[in-house]
């Protein structure tokens, strides 16, 4: 809501207020205020008499105008062409400033001299689409030479830009403005009031309605209209509050919303043709065309407002093209009604069209301005429409106008602001707001009035005596309630996971988690997962929820490989969006090399890079011991792909991706492992008693075998671990051998064993035997041969 | 013969010999002569049966100490000899000390992360818990629990994500203060925050994301007020601005709070002188807040007839913006590693 100060001066007094003053104000008890603006910008701007116009010799787009600005004449430079002898123009003298800090001067324009510019309204700052005019601006021919241009345009006015919160639909109008104001700065409301002078003739009409969604119609019938334009004062209110000026009829009823904040509308009265209004509800199918001249589909719960034959206006919307009011209009019926702010809200809603109207039917308007609205526009038109009025007003009215009054105690409205407010301070506040009210003992029982719909209960009082009083003054204190704070255990491992993959070197990520649909499972692993789509995408890149937090991490891989990123180590803690829950689940990407000897030789990321860093963070979270087995997954290596498990439940699954599919995204050896965090959570082991740290050296010794291609390691240490028993403290691959000097079909893989007893000194022949029999449990289990 | 003096004498032909040994042989060499069965000084013992009884303790003792003197100087050479060759090996060992190290730098957590766990921390430090709820969400919880029914105005202030006509990605974290009191079942005092991810519909651009990431606060129980609520938001301004801070609260509408204020905070960059980044204010809207409305209290199984409390929503991207002078969300969710390993923590 764009409010002009002049304008609201009309209801309260802003005397010893700047506007900058007002905005500050309004913004700590009110609404905020988004701007405060000048309505137009001129100085130094008097109104000419245009003597003549003449050719510029050396120009031929320029025209040489003598202008008369009273005191002297001038000789003027114009461009524009629709400047003609006899026209009243804005003239800018030299020293002024307008818009857009142009200045004018006196110069010299191809050897003639210019001493002042004529001004268009927009190099008065007045935005194109409130006037549509491209040249000079034209001033009626009244106007009197040498006087003020801005003063007689009404241009000298600030305007305050009002952000209004849904519930304040009272402040949709200068009137309810005004109300504000004066509860904040303790002054009196006036509200004009419309003199109507009726005709001899009767108000004809008969009103009714069919549905219930329309509350309340008023209707009046004006004859003898005479459209023109609406006065200047009216013109530059309307665009202060960012409406375009029309005709005196259009101007009168927009003015008068703006200043009611009751829409109003005005049918060509000749072309309704029947003396009835009857209001209905649209059937499923029926059309109607609306003033824009676009046919519109209907549905069951539009309002129609009808002649009781042809619909003329879908109510609250939007008015019919037939009925429309024009040049050649010479009465009209006049509507002030109000509708249930929900249908307006589909209707507008549907339709796409949301004015100024729809807007404030939705928010719910004051029923008690209904009548009023419609006299004070009946009155305006008549002084500046020259329209008889004709007697009497025909209405319905089905408002049930009794509300509850609202109860609420000092010792409630301090308990909830933590204040220390007395009863003067709050009857003060109360009479501020003009709220009638009664006080005894402390309990104060309140009439909301009826241009405050948004008041019905204890809270929406206390809210409106603790903005008046401003919320700045409460005391800063913190709550009482004694408690525990805390992460929970599965937070805390969260939080664990991601600070370990930091401190090893990992970059956390937050991507998207709404992605492109044919995309869902080119990451994911299980392919019956059945993912999340919005009904309305808001875009084909953002339709479906992702099925793993890879999704996102691969694309951030592209992202920074294409900007000449070499080594991308990340991470994300995602989710995976399935229609039966979200699981939290643990993304981890490595592409290039990873903690490099930059200048020294070092062995390439490879799937052991991140299968290390895995098991090194189970480790670290307490689920490991894991178990990794072949797999194959779509887009994965075939050969280099494994699913993860801790205590044969599956959490995961780690692979390379396959060179084409990363190929496709200009990415080469990337490596991708998620991680189920909750599983993993589950899975983790409790901190448990201590192991005593072996007392006695223990002993170590490498046997190298020669075994089948297909034999994998994970075999080897499961046979070795059963033979040895808790002897065998440790087993690890330390060297695979695949090449030219072995039989075909055959690998050499070398193991590092460690023995430990816990009970006494390890002896070499002890040990030696235990080496010989796992040796030998080998060759049986998986046809070993020892080299 | 002056043995005292020809042992001086052969004290310093062994000073000037050893100047000249390099290597550990020569030592030896040097050694065995000078100290050995053939060396001179062994041969003065022989001498010492020629003495009268009460000079030979005072020949002894003199050619002994030679011999001494005669071990230290040839010690003294061989330590000399190992240092000197234990410098020369270091010598080889030389590097370039400016030569690049390995890339051992440690990774950073995401920006937006780093701030929920410091604003996670601060509230545990008060007593709060950390609550987490769903994204897929019901219209139920997100809207009509939180005093939104279908059809109302302000709905419009958060166009929303649907996937069915009852679920849709969730606005706001406020869904989790429903879900939370449900679960304490309307008998004990709340005192939670929820981080999480929320979503709207909106096209994204430098100031709109359609994702984003929210912190929910909420206390509620018999005595808690508005200025606890001032108090507890001046905490966590201070703590994500700095000490200097102040805050300012206006009056605003939020369907699940009443009164409901927007909060500003004292413009770090001015210090509320007014400029351009606080657009001449002096201060910087950074969340919204209020008093739970009844509504939602009775709602959420709470009496609020006995019950009271605060809610608050702050988002984290704009703490960040704020706190580095970051122009562009989008930054956020684009994940260029240029920016994100700005952020180390």
């Amino acid at each position: 809501m764009r409010v002009s100060c002049s304008w609201l001066k009309n209801y309260v007094s802003l005397d010893g207020i700047t506007p900058e003053e007002l905005a500050e104000s309004l913004t700590l008890r009110s609404q905020e205020v988004e701007g405060v603006f000048p309505l137009a910008q001129g100085e130094n701007l008097v109104i000419g008499e245009v003597l003549s116009v003449s050719p510029h010799e050396k120009a031929d787009k320029l025209v040489v105008c003598e202008v008369d600005v009273k005191k002297k004449r001038l000789t003027i430079i114009c461009g524009a062409p629709n400047v003609r002898q006899g026209q009243k123009v804005a003239v800018a003298l030299p020293g002024a400033t307008l818009a857009h800090g142009l200045r004018i001067e006196k110069t010299e324009i191809r050897g003639v001299v210019s001493e002042g510019m004529i001004a268009s309204l927009t190099e008065l700052g007045i935005d194109y689409k409130y006037h549509h005019e491209d040249g000079i601006h034209v001033l009626h021919h009244t106007a009197p030479a040498g006087e003020d241009a801005m003063a007689y345009l009404f241009f000298n006015d600030t305007v305050l830009d009002l952000d209004i919160t849904p519930n304040r639909a009272d402040l949709l109008s200068m009137i309810g403005v005004a109300h504000d104001v004066a509860a904040i700065f303790n002054r009196d409301v006036k509200i004009p009031k419309p003199k109507i002078v009726t005709a001899k003739m009767e108000n004809p009409l008969t009103i009714e309605t069919e549905t219930k969604a329309c509350k309340s119609y008023y209707g009046r019938v004006l004859d003898d209209v005479t459209i023109g334009e609406s006065p200047r004062w009216m013109r530059s209110r309307l665009i202060a509050a960012g409406i375009r000026p029309i005709n005196n009829v259009v101007d009168i009823t927009n003015y008068v919303m703006l200043e009611t904040g009751q829409p109003l509308h005005a049918f060509d009265y000749d072309k309704v043709g029947e003396e009835r209004v009857l209001v209905r509800e649209a059937k499923k199918g029926e059309t109607f065309t609306t003033l824009d001249d676009e046919e519109r589909k209907l549905e069951e719960g539009d309002i129609l407002i009808t002649n009781g034959k042809e619909p003329i206006a879908l109510g609250g919307v939007m008015g019919g093209a037939e009925t429309e009011v024009t040049e050649e209009t010479t009465s009209i019926l006049l509507e002030s009604a109000a509708f249930d702010p929900r249908r307006i809200r589909r209707t507008s809603g549907r339709l796409g069209l949301k004015s100024e109207s729809s807007l404030r039917f939705e928010r719910g308007i004051d029923p008690a301005m209904t009548r009023y609205a419609l006299d004070r526009a009946a009155a305006l038109l008549a002084v500046y429409a020259s329209t008889s009025i004709r007697d009497g007003i025909k209405y319905f009215d089905n408002h049930e106008n009794k509300r509850s009054p609202i109860e609420l105690s000092l010792e409630k409205l301090n308990r909830v602001l933590g204040s220390d407010f007395d009863t003067a301070h709050v009857q003060d506040v109360l009479q501020r707001l003009s709220f009638p009210f009664e006080e005894k003992d402390g309990i104060f029982v309140v009439d909301p009035p009826s241009r405050r719909q948004d008041i019905n209960t204890y809270q929406d009082l206390i809210e409106e005596i603790g903005r008046l009083s401003d919320y700045n003054i409460l005391p800063a204190t913190l709550p009482t309630t004694v408690s525990r704070g805390g992460l929970t255990d599965y937070q805390r491992f969260k939080r664990r996971t991601r600070h370990i993959l930091a401190d090893l070197g990992f970059d956390e990520t937050m991507t998207y988690a709404l992605r492109e649909k044919e995309r869902v499972y080119d990451l994911a692993k299980d392919k019956e997962k059945e993912p999340v789509s919005l009904s309305k995408p808001l875009s084909r890149a953002h339709q479906t929820l992702v099925l793993t937090p890879l999704h996102g991490l691969f694309d951030v891989a592209a992202h920074n490989r294409a900007r000449k990123t070499e080594a991308i180590h990340i991470y994300e803690i995602g989710k995976c969006y399935e229609e039966e829950g979200e699981t939290e689940m643990l993304g981890i990407l490595m592409c290039g090399s990873y903690r490099t000897h930059r200048w020294q030789k070092h062995a390439p990321t490879s799937f052991f890079t991140l299968k290390g860093i895995i098991e090194s963070l189970a480790d670290a979270l307490r689920f490991s011991p894991l178990i990794f087995t072949s797999t194959t997954i779509g887009n994965y290596h075939p050969h280099q792909c494994a699913i993860i498990k801790a205590q044969g439940e599956e959490i995961g699954h780690i692979g390379k991706v396959h060179p084409e599919y990363a190929d496709a995204h200009d990415l080469k050896d990337v490596h991708l492992a998620e991680i189920d965090l909750e599983k993993a959570y589950e899975l983790g082991r409790e901190r448990s008693a201590y192991t005593p740290v072996p007392k006695h050296p223990g002993m170590q010794r490498d046997i190298a075998l020669l075994v089948d291609e297909s034999i994998n390691a994970e075999a080897i240490k499961r046979t070795a671990r059963e033979c040895a028993g808790e002897m065998l403290a440790a087993i690890h691959v330390f060297d695979l051998y695949e090449g030219d000097k072995l039989p075909k079909g055959k690998k050499s893989l070398a193991f590092r064993l460690r023995f430990e007893d816990a009970e006494k000194t390890l002896q070499a022949d002890t040990t030696d035997k235990l080496v010989q029999e796992i040796v030998k449990a080998l060759e049986e289990e998986h046809g070993a041969i020892q080299r | 013969m002056d043995v005292k003096k020809r042992i001086d004498e052969l004290e310093e032909e062994l000073e000037k010999e050893l100047e000249k040994v390099k290597t550990q042989a020569e030592l030896l060499n040097v050694k065995s002569r000078y100290l050995g069965k053939k060396a001179e000084i062994s041969s003065f013992m022989k001498h010492m049966r020629d003495l009268p009884k009460e000079k030979r303790p005072a020949f002894g003792q003199a050619v002994n100490e030679g011999k001494e003197r005669f071990a230290s100087l040839i010690e003294k050479r061989q330590a000399f000899l190992k240092r000197r060759s234990i410098e020369k090996k270091l010598a080889k060992e030389r590097v370039d000390v400016t030569l690049d190290a390995p890339d051992f730098r440690v990774g950073s957590r995401h920006i937006i992360n780093q701030i929920v766990e410091e604003v996670e921390d601060l509230f545990i430090g008060m007593g709060y818990t950390i609550e987490e709820g769903p994204e897929i969400e019901t219209d139920e919880m997100n809207f009509e629990k939180l005093n939104l029914p279908k059809d109302h105005p302000a709905r419009d202030m958060q166009d929303s994500l649907y996937i069915t006509e009852e679920t849709l990605l969730r606005t706001h974290t406020s869904p989790v203060q429903v879900r939370t009191m449900l679960e304490y079942g309307g008998k004990k005092p709340v005192k939670m925050i929820c981080p999480g991810k929320a979503y709207r519909r909106d096209d994204d651009d430098a100031t709109h994301s359609h994702q984003f990431y929210q912190i929910e606060g909420l206390v509620v129980d018999e005595s808690t007020t508005m200025a606890d609520l001032k108090g507890t938001l001046l905490v966590l301004a201070k703590a994500m601005f700095g000490p200097e801070r102040k805050i300012r609260l206006r009056p605003s509408y939020f369907p699940f709070t009443e009164p409901s204020a927007e909060v500003d905070v004292s413009c770090a960059n001015c210090a509320g002188e007014g400029c351009n980044i606080c657009k001449n204010t002096g201060y910087i809207e950074i969340l919204g807040a209020g008093m739970v409305n009844d509504y939602v209290l009775a709602a959420s199984g709470y009496d609020p007839e006995k019950y009271q409390g605060f809610a608050f929503g702050v988002g984290i991207e704009r703490i960040a913006m704020l706190r580095y002078g970051i122009e562009d969300i989008r930054n956020f969710y684009t994940n260029d590693l240029r920016f994100l390993r700005q952020f180390k923590a």
